[in-house]
């Protein structure tokens, strides 16, 4: 990506637009620079404050499924790789508390604990609106119970397993077994706690706790101090089988190998989105196929109403995952999603081929939630004035599908409907030549009513 | 085509910088096709860095291809 570096675009990260005012071939924007408290100019982005910063906080890139530091970068090649302080966490910024760790640490001197929202006015004949998306909240849903079953992730989730770089890197463990993975420092910190209490008696009474408790017991040795030295051995033998038994499970801990998606959770539902949103089918079977390439003993079923591989090659590479990567299609709409034992999720669902109820438990579900506007398409919706659609997406006419309701303001992507990336990328080429043909002073234009 | 009156309006174009609002894919490709054509953008992004929902992605379809 070469966006940070092109000497013809100037990139305000951590920006919002609050005002657009003026028209076609001369808009003027006011953009608030939001603070940092990092300076960008002199920030090499080395890491070295994060490293050292005590306060960890949970990780947005990672949807919350690892951590980072309260002075952080979005994700690790990110552009700008500029760092930025996360004023709700870091102590400097809480009532009471103190630190300044980062700035000590920073060779660079870039850390600034005073910078302010700059607030900067930018002038434009013409504005490209490509705000994107987000993702149904799947909680709305709660017979799928995501939120309350912990081995029920989202799609987005789940590439984050996937990817190497990601929390699990790569490896696909249900989040019970990792969240016992990562019990047992914790575990075994206390045990060594309890140990080392152990040893003062040792020393004070010039004895082994092993050679101590039999005769505690047989009742040779009485008093208070010997009460608690037993209390404290039976306290470490019952930690010591709990870390025993809690590391085998963990060694015997396998990836999930029996996984399902389902498909249009929050999309085609009239409870919600009356709209399909285009790409979850390809992307669930996508990572279908790699689930199996880093597992080939994965089972992969994907459970939905239908496939819409609507695009060049797609229907293809639906017919090469079953064949390759072995992916059962169930045609259902899931009903509910239940628990079993060890935390196993139960699908039920009507097999509407055999029409009858049927149950499918499986080791991890993925739900393929819809692709919904943004919260901030409405608001900038509000501060521009535009329009949008019964859905909330940015309105378009379908004969200028690149123009929204005031003129001089485009919209590409996602903004504009659910779409794939190379749809997206077409769109956006489509209004940077619309964009650039209008400020050249041809094409035609839909005056706004 | 619409009802709409559609025009070929006399703008005053006193100015011929684009503002892209949206780091996401589809806002990269626009900012840089346009700079490509020698117009100066401003890219505006929310999050500190840009990237969007494809950042967060493994790999993609059609191509299973790395999404950075
Ligand atoms: C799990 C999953 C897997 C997918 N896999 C694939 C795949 O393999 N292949 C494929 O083709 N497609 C895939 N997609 C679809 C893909 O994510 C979208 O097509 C693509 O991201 C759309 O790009 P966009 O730029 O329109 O939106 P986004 O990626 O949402 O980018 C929007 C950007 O705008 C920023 N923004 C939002 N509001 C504002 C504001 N008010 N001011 C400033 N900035 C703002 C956001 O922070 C973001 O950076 C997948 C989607 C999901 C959910
Ligand atoms: S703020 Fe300083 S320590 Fe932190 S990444 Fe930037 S240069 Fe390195
Ligand atoms: S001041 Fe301390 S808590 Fe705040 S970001 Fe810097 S190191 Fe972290």
């Amino acid at each position: 990506m070469d966006v940070g570096r092109h000497p013809n675009i100037r990139l305000l990260a951590y920006s919002e637009v609050e005002k657009v005012e003026g028209e076609l071939g001369d808009f003027k924007v006011t953009v608030r620079k939001k603070a940092r408290y990092v300076d960008e100019s002199k920030c090499t982005g080395c890491g070295a404050c994060a490293e050292k910063c005590p306060t960890a906080i949970s990780d947005e890139y990672n949807l919350g499924l690892a951590n980072a530091k309260a002075i952080y970068r979005y994700f690790a090649q990110g552009i700008p790789s500029t760092y930025t302080i996360n004023t709700n966490f870091c102590r400097n910024f809480q009532a009471g508390k103190k630190c300044g760790v980062c700035a000590k640490v920073c060779q660079a001197g870039a850390i600034d604990y005073k910078q302010q929202d700059q607030v900067l006015e930018v002038e434009a004949g013409a504005v490209i609106l490509a705000t994107g998306y987000e993702l149904f909240d799947a909680r709305r849903i709660p017979e799928y119970g995501y939120g309350r079953l912990p081995n029920v992730v989202t799609a987005l989730e789940f590439e984050r397993f996937l990817s190497a770089s990601g929390p699990t890197h790569g490896h696909v463990y249900r989040p019970t077994d990792l969240a016992l993975k990562e019990s047992l420092p914790e575990l075994e910190k206390s045990r060594q706690k309890a140990f080392k209490a152990l040893e003062k008696f040792e020393k004070q009474f010039e004895k082994t706790s092993d050679e101590f408790y039999p005769l505690y017991e047989a009742g040779e040795l009485k008093g208070e101090d010997y009460e608690k030295w037993a209390e404290q051995v039976r306290a470490f033998r019952d930690l010591d089988g709990e870390v025993q038994a809690r590391k085998e499970k963990v060694a015997s801990l396998e990836s999930a190998h029996r996984l399902a998606f389902i498909q249009c959770v929050g999309s085609r539902d009239i409870r919600f989105n009356r709209y399909c949103s285009g790409f979850c089918c390809m992307h669930a079977i996508k990572e279908a196929i790699i689930a199996r390439e880093h597992d080939p003993q994965a089972q992969v079923y994907i459970i939905g109403m239908d496939i819409r591989a609507v695009g060049k090659g797609f229907e293809e590479y639906r017919n090469r995952g079953a064949k390759e990567s072995h992916i059962e299609y169930v045609r259902s709409r899931v009903a509910e999603i239940t628990e079993d034992k060890d935390h196993s999720p139960v699908i039920w669902y009507e097999d509407t081929k055999e029409r009858v109820v049927k149950s499918l438990p499986v080791d991890l579900v993925i739900l393929s939630t819809a692709c919904e506007p943004s919260p901030a398409t409405r608001i900038l919706a509000d501060i521009i004035g535009l329009e949008v659609n019964d859905f909330g997406f940015y309105a378009t006419d379908p004969s200028q599908p690149l123009d929204t309701s005031r003129p001089g303001i485009f919209v590409c992507g996602c903004a504009q409907s659910p779409m794939d990336i190379p749809e997206s990328v077409a769109q956006a080429s489509s209004a940077a030549a619309r964009a650039a043909q209008v400020l050249s002073g041809s094409g035609t234009l839909r005056l706004a009513s | 085509m619409t009802g709409d009156t559609v025009t070929r309006k006399e703008i005053s174009v006193v100015n011929r910088d684009v503002l892209v609002i949206g780091g996401g894919i589809a806002g990269i490709q626009a900012s840089l096709d346009l700079a490509e054509m020698g117009i100066k953008v401003h890219l505006v992004e929310r999050l500190p860095s840009i990237g969007g929902k494809m950042s967060q992605l493994d790999k993609t379809f059609p191509t299973n291809d790395c999404a950075l």
